[in-house]
């Protein structure tokens, strides 16, 4: 009992990371809070269910949705953010609001307001027994595949120069842009990398929600929770807040389920309270 | 010089008969629009006092807000023959008290980390509302509170009465907060927006004012929730509390034009009136919204009262080039 409580902790904790992490990074090297990102996760989930309507499969989706999604963000960093630097972090995060708000109406109008249902294959349906315990698969799924995606963004940037690069624009992005290096091309990388996540976690997430508009703030503001108590700019910080808030989340409804969303918010205020920056945020940002 | 002054106070006059006669003109329905329009600028000031004048940037001034208004709408529910000044006035000490409660912690921080510790104030207090169904109605608020006007039986039966209650109090609060920015302590609030080490360095205290601000903001606050409370008959924790009314202000402070006092409320006076206009054409007011916002920071990056002084300096100088 308590260990499927706790998968669907975990479970729900990777998701979390996923999205989080791509903001996390977007806010790192731009200082970029952006706020558009739960739209793009939500927007993704919905590309899925068109794909698998048309094509039947899921894998397709899971493989185009974030992609396209990915592409939108690049385009929205290239056509709206790069021209707003005038405006200062307090108006690029006006702008980003402004993206997400516009992006959820788009959605009303061409999806409708009701929640839409996901299948999942049938591989990754029902049960499997491990040491004599039940666990859902598609739950074992989406740890395994948020474990994968983690491990591939640790090679890309510890392993990679281009990760080097980008571990150097989050430390000081003018000196990088000094040495020659075209910093507005790696900013667009990052922010597509970062939305390409964002994707893959709504895609996942797809059939054990449905999709439905108010995904983004449900969702989103979960994500936004974690980054911020985890500290803005550090991946380590979201990941550990991701799983504890995950685990939070699902124990939290079994033992006291009316108070289970405060649990999550009073943690959040109670590290902030003694560490303003997150649990491993940097000291000035 | 003399000419000046008795043109400002032909203005104000003119002003002030034009602010009575308006509900006899205009209709109940507009009336309600502009109860509606003062509340949100006293709102917006309250932020752009954080905001524009401290730097300080706070993702949760609702909790102010709906402060003042659960305070207001508890105690006339609660205290039989409360009268209805006294009852704004405890919804605006509920808002300071917390501020108060606030004010250690907070001070301490600024940037990121005092916008990010508002956001979870503020969704705390958003969900403990919600959580705590006894006191505050839960989801449904707390509603149909008795509203005894000064000379009427009731508030919500005379909707220009309220127009004339809320007009006196919420320009008493305009006023003292544009005040506020001519005193010397609202220069110290500058300098600490502008360089808060400078202003150490010569003595002042920056985190006493810091909190000294934060407290009257919240005070003004109070007062708009609580008025907005009474203008509804209704305090919940979705239209007072919710995460869209900390980003009201917040929004309408950036389309007005931050920093600059009169901006805020030029930005909730467009704001209302998109909102008016878009609700008579098409459903979508997210859509139109956020177009909006987009243009308003791609183009007029200083906000409205941004572009409006970039103008008047651009015919000024212009007027001088014809002269010589």
């Amino acid at each position: 009992m308590y260990i499927s409580q706790a998968m669907h902790g975990i479970a729900y904790g990777m998701i979390l990371f996923l999205i989080a992490s791509g903001l996390n990074i977007i806010f790192g090297m731009m200082g970029i809070l952006n706020m558009a990102h739960a739209a793009f996760f939500m927007l993704a989930g919905y590309f899925c269910y068109t794909v698998v309507g048309i094509t039947g499969n899921f894998w397709l989706g899971l493989l185009i949705a974030p992609v396209l999604t990915a592409c939108l963000g690049v385009l929205m960093e290239r056509i709206l953010i790069r021209r707003s630097h005038a405006a200062g972090h307090f108006g690029e995060l006006i702008l980003t609001m402004g993206v997400a708000s516009v992006i959820v109406a788009l959605i009303k109008k061409i999806w409708g307001t009701e929640s839409l249902p996901l299948r999942v294959p049938d591989i990754l349906q029902g049960m499997v027994s491990i040491a004599g315990m039940n666990y859902p698969i598609y739950r074992l799924f989406v740890i395994g595949l948020a474990l994968g995606v983690l491990a591939l963004m640790m090679l890309l940037l510890y392993r990679t120069r281009l990760g080097k690069i980008v571990r150097a624009a989050v430390s000081d992005r003018d000196m990088v842009n000094a040495l020659g290096i075209n910093i507005n091309l790696v900013f667009m990388f990052v922010f597509g990398v970062g939305t390409w996540m964002a994707g893959l976690a709504g895609v996942v997430i797809a059939p054990l929600l449905t999709v439905f508009p108010g995904l983004a703030d449900q969702v989103g503001m979960d994500a936004f929770i974690v980054v911020v108590t985890g500290g803005l700019g550090s991946l380590a910080g979201a990941f550990i807040v991701a799983i504890i808030f995950g685990l939070l989340n699902s124990f939290g409804v079994q033992f006291v389920s009316q108070f289970a969303p405060v649990l999550m918010v009073a943690f959040m205020a109670l590290v902030l309270a003694f560490r303003p920056n997150g649990l491993f945020g940097a000291k000035d940002r | 010089m003399k000419n000046n002054l008795s043109v400002k106070i032909i203005l104000w006059i003119a002003g002030l008969i034009l602010l009575t006669g308006l509900p006899h003109v205009i209709g109940i329905y507009y009336t309600n629009m502009v109860v509606a329009f003062a509340i949100f600028s006293v709102f917006a000031l309250s932020l752009n006092m954080l905001l524009g004048f401290t730097g300080l940037l706070s993702f949760g001034h609702a909790m102010f807000f709906g402060m003042g208004g659960y305070g207001t709408a508890l105690a006339l529910t609660h205290i039989p023959g409360l009268a209805v000044i006294p009852a704004v006035g405890i919804g605006a000490a509920t808002a300071v008290l917390l501020a108060l409660i606030l004010s250690p912690l907070v001070v301490r921080v600024s940037g990121t980390a005092f916008a990010m510790l508002h956001l979870a104030f503020g969704q705390l207090l958003f969900v403990v509302a919600l959580k705590l169904y006894k006191i505050t109605g839960g989801e449904d608020g707390i509603g149909n509170f008795p509203m005894p006007g000064l000379f009427t039986e009731s508030l919500s039966t005379s909707p220009v009465h309220f127009y004339y209650l809320a007009m006196i109090i919420l320009g008493l609060c305009v006023w003292l907060m544009w005040f506020v920015t001519k005193t010397p302590f609202g220069q110290i609030q500058v300098g600490i927006r502008d360089n808060a080490r400078r202003i150490d360095y010569l003595g002042y205290q920056v985190p006493q004012t810091k909190a000294v601000v934060y407290v009257l903001s919240a005070f003004f606050a109070g007062i708009a929730g609580s008025l907005y409370g009474l203008s509804h008959n209704l305090v919940s924790a979705e239209g007072s509390l919710g995460l869209w009314m900390s980003f009201y202000p917040i929004i309408a402070t950036m389309i007005g034009g931050v920093g600059s006092f009169f901006g805020p409320i030029l930005g909730v006076a467009v704001f209302q009136g998109i909102d008016e206009l878009i609700l008579r054409y098409t459903e979508s007011t997210e859509l139109v919204m956020g177009v909006i916002l987009i243009l308003v920071v791609m183009f007029l990056p200083a906000g409205l009262m941004g572009f409006i002084s970039s103008l008047m300096l651009r015919l000024k100088s212009r007027s001088c080039k014809n002269q010589s």
